[in-house]
């Protein structure tokens, strides 16, 4: 498959497969167009030729989307803190399953938060949550789960426990990262290159 | 004879009745409006909304149909017109500026083909507190009940998209749809308080409460509120002061909401405490 920002092409000729229950790293430099690979999965980057399949369904209907974007747990790179007050509780809950979140954001260090706007979190606060919004997304039937770099605003020891979190539950795993040990936990390594994908491990 | 008579005896007149509960009935709806327009981060609607609205009288005068149904029907279809252009709240703000030159440049044009004087049209935009119909109180009804339980009913998607649009997407939140309904409900609103209260007034009733709340509330449930509240005091505080001193409503109503605005906006922030003191707090 093809993405292309404008005129410009972010993601040439990609064609992965990746079975069921796999935990796949994908690593390389900055621009390569690994965000956009993820972003295109979910719909979010519309400019995208040739097709993605997920469970072996393609989207063409609203209701196609609406089964994958409950499919695919997303973390989003860099969460933004928002245009409007949302609070912790509130993005938790927006995963499907509140009780599973909060238990995984209590795990997380961030249990005492979920009565706090995100606005007034720190990076790693805010990434702690997004990944417990994506464990309730995954108690709530979510698959796959896709994550942007979801350990760099983190701490050595956050890393550590956020790449458990993530390796351990029971889906496949899409990870944009730079952390080795994330990508050492993975059962493939794939990198990408000027949008090219290329398998390493 | 001393203000409070003033006031008691003017507050005995139908007319000054049926301006006061239109201005307690938009102050259910309105603010809870500016909360939408701020959330979206599209302040320019309201004046692109008052030249569709223009556009809308002067073809209503064209047609020989009522000016004031033609404006609300124009604005309407304007706001799910400029619905497709959300995706961004750039693109959203940029379409606006050009829906407001399209509009001006689309009126003037109608008006010129139907022969009547400008002005005329114009007039229609300076509505007056005081000459309040019955069924200018039966659209702000119709807000006042509308808006709110929108609110109520789909509070997490309407949190959700006014924090960011692609985790609501993702979600499950029908982004689109729900943008379409805001921008229309937006529109009619402002285009609806123009007609009533005047141009200035738009903003005292929708925005400005809106803006105060905005920095008092902490989530959009708090926020919509405080907006609500805030709403419903400066317009029965500043009503009654124009009534008690003889002042006019409009620009009352309009300083009274602005100096609410600006004390919330000197206030220290609420909960903002640093994340640091909570990092000692938070198990780690």
């Amino acid at each position: 498959m093809v993405c292309r920002h404008g005129r410009l092409e972010a993601v040439g000729g990609v064609d992965l497969d990746v079975a069921a229950g796999q935990k796949v790293a994908l690593t390389g430099t900055n621009g390569s167009g690994k965000t956009t690979l993820l972003r295109a999965v979910l719909g979010l980057h519309r400019q995208v030729d040739g097709g993605i399949l997920v469970g072996g369904r393609g989207c063409r209907s609203a209701a196609e989307w609406a089964w994958r974007r409950r499919a695919c747990a997303w973390i989003p790179q860099r969460p933004a803190p928002g245009r409007f007050p949302l609070l912790a509780g509130e993005l938790l809950s927006s995963g499907g399953d509140l009780p599973e979140a909060v238990r995984a954001a209590r795990r997380l260090g961030v249990g005492s938060l979920v009565d706090r706007p995100l606005s007034s979190l720190s990076g790693g606060q805010l990434q702690r949550m997004h990944l417990a919004r994506a464990v309730g997304c995954v108690a709530a039937g979510a698959g796959v789960v896709l994550a942007d770099e979801p350990t760099a605003a983190l701490d050595f020891a956050g890393q550590e426990e956020a790449a458990e979190v993530l390796t351990g539950l029971p889906v496949t795993l899409l990870v944009v990262t730079h952390d080795r040990a994330m990508a050492a936990r993975c059962d493939r390594v794939l990198e990408m290159a000027a949008g090219r994908l290329r398998e390493v491990s | 004879m001393s203000a409070l008579d003033q006031m008691a005896q003017l507050v005995r007149l139908l007319p000054v009745q049926r301006a006061g509960a239109g201005l307690v009935l938009a102050a259910l709806g309105l603010p809870v409006v500016g909360v939408v327009i701020v959330g979206l981060d599209i302040m320019p609607v309201r004046f692109a909304m008052m030249h569709v609205a223009l556009l809308g009288i002067a073809i209503g005068q064209l047609a020989g149909l009522d000016p004031v149904l033609c404006a609300l029907l124009a604005c309407a279809v304007a706001g799910a017109g400029v619905a497709p252009l959300a995706r961004t709240p750039d693109a959203l703000s940029g379409a606006m500026g050009l829906l407001m030159s399209l509009a001006i440049a689309a009126a003037l044009l109608v008006l010129a083909l139907s022969g009547v004087n400008a002005n005329g049209a114009f007039a229609l935009l300076w509505g007056s507190i005081l000459a309040v119909r019955p069924s200018d109180l039966a659209v702000l009804g119709t807000l006042a009940v509308v808006v709110p339980a929108l609110f109520v009913w789909r509070r997490r998607d309407l949190a959700l998209l006014l924090h960011d649009r692609e985790l609501a997407i993702c979600s499950g939140v029908p982004a689109q749809r729900l943008t379409v309904l805001l921008l229309v409900l937006v529109a009619v609103s402002v285009a609806g308080a123009i007609r009533l209260t005047g141009a200035l007034l738009v903003d005292a009733l929708t925005l400005l409460p809106a803006l105060a709340a905005r920095r008092l509330g902490r989530s959009l449930g708090a926020i919509t509120l405080w907006a609500v509240g805030i709403g419903v005091v400066v317009n029965a505080t500043g009503f009654l002061v124009a009534l008690g001193w003889d002042l006019p409503p409009g620009p009352v109503l309009v300083l009274a909401a602005g100096a609410v605005a600006l004390v919330a906006h000197l206030l220290p922030e609420r909960g903002a405490g640093s994340w640091r003191a909570l990092d000692a707090v938070a198990p780690h």
